[in-house]
């Protein structure tokens, strides 16, 4: 009895990843090798949506630009740290700043969109005040020119994303026993000894969990795309997951939006696998 | 009264009850009431008033049939239709556009209604024209739209121009002086769908099967849009892109565009959002271009789906009739600000008069009824895979009018990628 019981409390929770999780990503996986069409009958297609997306420039550009989203995860976590050391800090509104640093994070994506859409335009205001300075002579066309578009969006997703990991980053932070720094510094340790060899050692795990998760969410990008470009100016911004969403829910491809996830998803396992092996700590 | 005197009573008694049990129950199939269930395409919150006022009233005229309205946002409605004719239990009407009802009815997902409409003169001939695949009807026409030239006479006037433009060319021309006079753009054309631009010009996308865009018109025409592009006469902002009306408005609300082209819808976000600019805003005709069809034309239209019982055909055919009739298309008309696609709502007073002091939203009325004759929804039927194709095709002419390609070359590639597609056997 003493085996089965704790099984038996995992079953709820077990049972609802079966029905949620697991199902739709068996039952996902099996129709990315289909022609499946809700009106007509399935038939087993082996490779063909396969096939299909990788030799379509769409999703090969995604494919590109998901690996490219992955330059972005250093300037987070920098950020991110960075933000979390200025915060943590006792001064007087400090609060004000955690609360401005984390507000990206729960503003909608579509507000997000028409924000940065505002700002990115054309006639907007950063080439209003690019202009002004002459920093530039003509306007940028920071989402309709397809060499700038993608980087416009890598640094509103940039943006987004900074204020969680700095919320994780400053908890991080505050479980670190004040102690073993005042320690250090009574032992003549400068403040920058202090950070590297006392803060940054322990907030190791932190730092090691917000490079996975931001690795996995750089790959995974595709909401700022949807508000910004869709995809264009010619195709330059599509991602892979973007593709995927794109035929698979806009154009009601199913089977190919199913494989091209299908393939995203293998390249966050491993992905995250490679992340896990180099990032381990060599010692505890 | 003996006991079996009584006993007869009792029987009788009980083969009364069992008569008027019996009776009852045929008088409640006789008034057996039918469920007409209709979707629509993003109607909620606005229009909730009118849609339960035509429902309210069609149940006065018809008690024995119940209505009921669900709503949906247009991106996942094909996804919900689908799913509930999959699963056999479709709504007995659903609101689509015309590519949709011509991919649906190609593909045998709604059925023809030739038989259940009894006043086929109620509708535009275009409307009606719109709607037949096959020789078959596959819906009752609802609203429409067709575009009009809106245009900010302050822009207009600092780049010394005075009246609107009548044909593409003057289009394009004026978009490249507003520019060069003002430094906004002028113009913002539909360039997310080159294809229904080429058609509108009287350019075939595919002849035998064949993709013909490369032909020295199409690269004439792309030659004309990247002049324009290149001079800075067009917003930049999702020029190219499938839906790229947002940021148009957003530029025209803004005062950074001096034409808008856009249904007479529009202008009431204008005057909505941005009085100023409202204020000095005035309406013209699109121009109607060397095949006679005014742009915008993009109708909407009650199908039935695959899978609905015939027996309900009649009551369904009761309410979509209502539902499109005269009166009620007129007064949806007035408050949407779309275009009837019944013949007497066409030709009320409201379309055919400018008020005294009226604004942008009542020139734009007479104006674009009178364009309604040439109206229709522009689009290339029948193809597997079109919207894949589509990006193909624009992302080329994208590239030709930015100049990141040669235009005749791009064209050519994408024509060759159709081409193999088009080889493909179905």
């Amino acid at each position: 009895m003493k085996r089965v019981q704790p099984w038996l409390f995992l079953l709820p929770a077990l049972l609802l990843l079966a029905l949620f999780s697991l199902w739709p990503v068996g039952f996902g996986s099996f129709l990315a090798f289909t022609d499946f069409s809700l009106v007509r009958p399935t038939h087993w297609v082996g490779l063909d949506n396969f096939r299909y997306i990788f030799a379509n420039d769409m999703f090969l550009t995604g494919i590109k630009n998901s690996l490219l989203f992955l330059l972005i995860v250093p300037f987070i976590q920098v950020g991110a740290i960075t933000l979390a050391v200025l915060v943590n800090n006792q001064l007087h509104g400090i609060r004000f700043f955690r609360a401005a640093y984390y507000v990206p994070v729960v503003t909608t994506v579509s507000v997000v969109g028409i924000m940065w859409g505002f700002l990115f335009h054309e006639q907007g205001t950063l080439n209003y005040l690019l202009l002004k300075i002459h920093a530039v002579n003509s306007p940028v066309g920071w989402l309709s020119d397809d060499a700038i578009a993608i980087f416009a969006i890598m640094f509103v997703t940039a943006w987004r994303g900074l204020g969680w990991y700095m919320v994780m980053y400053l908890a991080g932070l505050q479980s670190i026993p004040s102690e073993m720094q005042e320690a250090a510094r009574l032992d003549g340790a400068s403040r920058t000894q202090v950070f590297w060899k006392i803060t940054v050692p322990m907030l190791y795990p932190t730092i090691m969990v917000c490079t996975i998760m931001s690795v996995l969410a750089a790959l995974k990008a595709y909401q700022e795309v949807d508000v910004l470009t869709q995809g264009g100016p010619m195709n330059s911004t599509f991602t892979a997951l973007y593709y995927a969403y794109d035929q698979g829910l806009k154009h009601l491809k199913l089977p190919r939006g199913l494989a091209a996830s299908l393939v995203v998803s293998l390249f966050c396992i491993a992905i995250a696998l490679l992340c896990l092996r180099f990032l381990k700590p060599k010692h505890r | 009264m003996n006991i079996a005197q009584l006993s007869l009573i009792q029987k009788l008694n009980g083969l009364m009850l069992l008569a008027c049990l019996v009776l009852a129950g045929a008088s409640c199939a006789a008034q057996k009431v039918e469920r007409v269930e209709f979707w629509t395409l993003s109607m909620k919150p606005k229009f909730t008033p009118y849609f339960q006022d035509v429902v309210r009233r069609f149940r006065v005229l018809h008690p024995d049939i119940e209505v009921e309205w669900v709503d949906f946002p247009w991106d996942i409605l094909q996804l919900k239709l689908i799913t509930a004719i999959a699963s056999g239990t479709p709504p007995a009407l659903v609101n689509l556009n015309v590519p949709w009802a011509e991919e649906y009815a190609r593909d045998g997902l709604i059925v023809p209604v030739e038989g259940m409409i009894q006043n086929r003169a109620m509708y535009t001939k275009v409307a009606l024209d719109d709607l037949t695949f096959n020789n078959h009807l596959y819906g009752f026409p609802h609203y429409s739209n067709v575009n009009v030239i809106a245009y900010n006479t302050s822009i207009f006037k600092a780049a010394g121009l005075t009246e609107a433009p009548r044909s593409m060319d003057e289009e394009l021309a004026f978009a490249r002086q507003i520019y060069a006079r003002t430094g906004k753009a002028g113009y913002a054309p539909t360039l997310g769908k080159i294809d229904s631009f080429f058609m509108q010009q009287g350019l075939p996308i595919v002849k035998n099967g064949r993709a013909v865009f490369n032909s020295p018109e199409h690269v004439a025409l792309v030659k004309k849009l990247a002049d324009t592009y290149q001079a800075g006469g067009f917003l930049k902002d999702r020029l190219f892109s499938e839906d790229g009306f947002p940021a148009v408005i957003d530029a025209y609300k803004g005062g950074r565009l001096g034409m808008m082209v856009s249904a007479p819808t529009a202008l009431r976000r204008i005057q909505i959002d941005a009085k100023e600019i409202y204020a000095v805003t005035k309406v013209a005709a699109a121009p109607l271009g060397p095949t006679q069809i005014a742009d915008g034309g993009w109708m909407f239209l009650y199908a039935v789906p695959k899978g609905v019982d015939p027996r309900l055909y009649p009551a369904l055919a009761s309410f979509a009739q209502f539902l499109t009739n005269d009166a009620n298309q007129l007064a949806f008309s007035k408050i949407a600000g779309v275009m009837p696609t019944a013949t007497q709502a066409l030709a009320d007073p409201y379309f055919m008069l400018t008020p005294v002091n009226g604004g942008a939203v009542e020139m734009a009325q007479p104006i674009a009824a009178a364009s309604m004759k040439y109206s229709h929804s522009v689009y290339v039927a029948g193809l597997e895979d079109y919207d894949e194709m589509r990006r193909v095709l624009v992302k080329a002419v994208e590239a030709g009018m930015t100049g990141k390609a040669d235009i005749k070359t791009a064209l050519d590639e994408a024509a060759a990628t159709w081409n193999k597609k088009l080889q493909v056997p179905k």
